[in-house]
């Protein structure tokens, strides 16, 4: 074993802690502070990225022959680190984090061409047409038709749960082109690359949390060309599940929780806890409080020897087994947020949290996004495969 | 950042496990315990012969100087097979004690296996915190006078070396014992090794280290680490057994873990597993690089203790009825896992501590 850290990687991580301090907007740093989700306020998170992109950096995973930044694991987690603790707003992880490694892996030469040095860039933004109304966890059963007419599918059906799709110039989507056996072996896997075409509706859906992050879109006759597929006809399955060991995997996003949490205990220290004293001081917070501090450590220490290249990350529950601790984390450490914040997070503060907003917050900044971010958060358990669905494929593991 | 073992490690390992598999079956394990002296000088023997009790202390002493990685990784193996000899009372307690207070003639009987020790330190409910300890040394001719009670001393009634804490002045100090000077209540722990409690009054001591507060937190802190390896090789032999019983028991016509209930509880101790092994790995680099903290003690002890609750509670629940009686490893294992819980602090003191940030600035008496 060896924890050492090297002077070396000090030196990065003031390079790195110097550009962080200097080169968001302070737009961006207000989109920061108002992120409530995985997906942060749209203008000024791609605007961020695009300035990373200018610095290099906007894909430290990728690598570097497609623009990655040959980072070593605990450099991109050190930049993690420095990141979250300025509280950035997280870059958005359809692109970076699914289709482009995706088309890396699967797509054309062409395809890899066309479509990642915009999403790489920035330039373009990547919806995610999987879920439909009658395929959820049941996938596979997703019934949105592309039928074959000269060079191109022809679309009909809709997709939901397709995140910013109101703001997306651009869709990756599993299509039935077969209903002959096994339902599994009629999906392709299609990429749209814009979504201004006939017969294309998008329409926003309003969370439980105000917010219109999801979408419904909806295909009348939509053409897309049949070289706009990434694997053959009707083995989008297989190319979906590719792309689902991405969406599980993910990288450090423990930082981002220790974040929350600090803020949490931060504020606690001035909040009257009803008993005299702060609610810091009180031993019932004390003991969740400290519960959440180990299974966080516990979190970051698993996500440490995963990215280290410890067995632990080889195992094939562990895309599963990481979707399952990060998500029932972020909600417990969302409900510790709203208790801390107590009745202040009753307020619907939908307009001040819009950046550049007129409408003055009520308290402080952790009142502003505690309701928000909690209500959000019920989300984590439930998209990129339900959390019981992930047990079901832990438990398959574990069954000789 | 490399948080796996050796290849001398994982052969280490091997060989303890390879021995043990040969002549520690859980069967055979029982009987040992329920003997007489509660463990096998034959076993001990095989032990000492694989270096084990040499391992983590210096050359000069006739130890290998291994590291605590090294031991973490024995100790993993010594918890998923029950051991119940003396190597975390002797090697692991008394010796790590008697290595911080450089006490070479006596750590060289323990590291030989000759001497077993044993260290008297938890009083009352137990002491999380050495600052805590009440048993007062006083001053008396040429040596010391102890006076006190030391609880659930692993070894405590049968010891060869004695290490004892105790307060002198205002702090912590560290004393040898003849074993057979103070008032022992032997018992068999739930987890079948043997212990004592231990009355001392005006009890005659030498003493080895005087203001030893800083130096028992840490030589406690890693032997800490070392019985958090054992909890998680129990855990992970908790985990392994059910699996593989919820992939043959049948119900219905079918294995029990093809229901979805049962399914999703054994993902869940699989989850628990990971997490508490993950912690103890990354605790055990940390140690070896010399950067282990309160806190990081504090997480360590409190995950063994509650994952490790968790996973022997549905171990037993998957297991139904047979879970229940002394005859498989399954409620020992759990035992084990509670055990450890239960000294040096439980889980809820220790998440307290870190809840309220004490995890930096320890306790003190009043």
């Amino acid at each position: 074993m060896d924890i050492a850290p090297n002077a070396d990687l000090e030196k990065f991580r003031e390079e790195v802690a110097e550009f962080l301090d200097t080169a968001p907007t302070p737009e961006i740093r207000e989109a920061g502070r108002k992120t409530t989700s995985v997906f942060g306020p749209f203008d000024q998170v791609m605007a961020w990225h695009r300035i990373l992109h200018a610095r290099g950096w906007s894909a430290p995973d990728w690598p570097v022959e497609h623009g990655g930044t040959g980072w070593s694991v605990e450099q991109r987690y050190v930049f993690a680190e420095e990141y979250q603790k300025r509280g950035l707003p997280p870059l958005l992880p359809n692109g970076l984090r699914m289709i482009g490694p995706l088309l890396m892996e699967l797509g054309t030469p062409e395809q890899q061409a066309r479509h990642l040095p915009g999403i790489l860039s920035g330039e373009d933004y990547w919806t995610q047409g999987y879920s439909e109304p009658g395929a959820g966890s049941d996938l596979a059963s997703l019934s949105t038709m592309a039928v074959p007419d000269g060079d191109d599918y022809v679309l009909n059906g809709s997709k939901i749960w397709t995140t910013y799709a109101h703001h997306a110039n651009r869709m990756f989507l599993l299509v039935r082109t077969s209903r002959e056996g096994r339902k599994q072996r009629g999906i392709t896997f299609l990429l749209l690359d814009r979504m201004d075409l006939p017969g294309l509706e998008v329409r926003p859906i309003i969370g439980l949390d105000g917010a219109p992050e999801q979408c419904e879109v909806f295909f009348t006759d939509v053409r897309v060309p049949q070289a706009n597929r990434v694997g053959a006809e009707n083995d989008g399955w297989s190319v979906a599940k590719q792309l689902l060991k991405h969406e599980r995997g993910g990288s450090a996003h423990s930082p981002m929780l220790r974040r929350r949490l600090e803020v949490a205990r931060a504020v606690a220290a001035e909040t009257p806890s009803g008993f005299g004293g702060s609610l810091a001081d009180d031993p019932a917070f004390q003991r969740d409080l400290g519960e959440l501090e180990a299974e966080l450590a516990s979190y970051e220490h698993f996500e440490k020897l995963a990215i280290s290249g410890h067995p632990i990350a080889k195992d094939p529950a562990y895309p599963s087994l990481n979707k399952v601790m990060s998500s029932e984390l972020t909600q417990r450490i969302s409900v510790l947020m709203t208790r801390v914040v107590g009745l202040d997070g009753l307020a619907d503060q939908r307009e001040a949290l819009h950046v550049g907003s007129e409408v003055e917050p009520l308290g402080g900044d952790l009142a502003l996004v505690a309701m928000p971010y909690y209500l959000n958060s019920r989300a984590t358990t439930i998209y990129a495969g339900t959390n019981e669905v992930q047990r079901d494929l832990v438990a398959r593991t574990l069954r000789s | 950042m490399d948080f796996t073992f050796t290849e001398e490690q994982v052969l280490l390992r091997d060989t303890v496990t390879r021995s043990l598999e040969r002549d520690y079956s859980f069967e055979a394990r029982q009987a040992i315990a329920r003997s007489e002296r509660g463990w096998s000088p034959e076993v001990w023997a095989r032990l000492v012969e694989l270096g084990l009790t040499a391992l983590p202390f210096p050359e000069a002493v006739g130890g290998l100087n291994g590291s605590i990685v090294d031991v973490v990784a024995v100790a993993e193996v010594f918890g998923a097979h029950l051991l119940v000899e003396p190597w975390v009372a002797s090697v692991v307690l008394a010796g790590g004690v008697l290595a911080a207070v450089e006490d070479q003639d006596t750590l060289a009987r323990i590291a030989s296996g000759e001497a077993i020790g044993a260290l008297a330190h938890e009083e009352g409910r137990g002491t999380p915190d050495p600052a805590l300890i009440t048993t007062t040394a006083e001053r008396s001719g040429d040596g010391y006078a102890l006076t006190g009670e030391k609880r659930v001393v692993l070894h405590g009634a049968s010891a060869d070396v004695l290490v004892v804490t105790a307060r002198l002045d205002a702090g912590p100090a560290v004393f040898l014992v003849d074993p057979s000077a103070p008032a022992a209540t032997g018992f068999t722990t739930v987890d079948g090794r043997r212990a004592a409690h231990l009355r001392f009054d005006a009890t005659p001591a030498t003493l080895l280290a005087a203001d030893a507060e800083q130096l028992l937190r840490e030589a406690l802190d890693r032997a800490l680490v070392v019985l958090a390896a054992e909890a998680v090789g129990a855990t992970g032999e908790l985990l392994r057994r059910t699996a593989e019983y919820a992939s043959t028991r049948e119900q219905f016509g079918v294995p029990i873990g093809t229901f979805q209930t049962v399914a999703h509880r054994l993902a869940d101790m699989k989850i628990a597993y990971v997490k508490a092994r993950s912690t103890l790995l990354y605790t055990t680099a940390l140690t070896e690089a010399g950067r282990l903290g309160p806190q990081d003690v504090a997480v360590l002890k409190a995950q063994v203790g509650r994952l490790g609750r968790l996973v022997g509670e549905y171990a037993i629940q998957t297991h139904g009825g047979v879970g229940m009686t002394d005859e498989l490893p399954i409620g020992h294992l759990h035992k084990r896992i509670l055990a450890v819980d239960a000294m040096f602090g439980p889980a809820d003191h220790h998440l307290r501590r870190l809840g309220a940030g004490l995890a930096w600035a320890p306790a003190t008496t009043g």
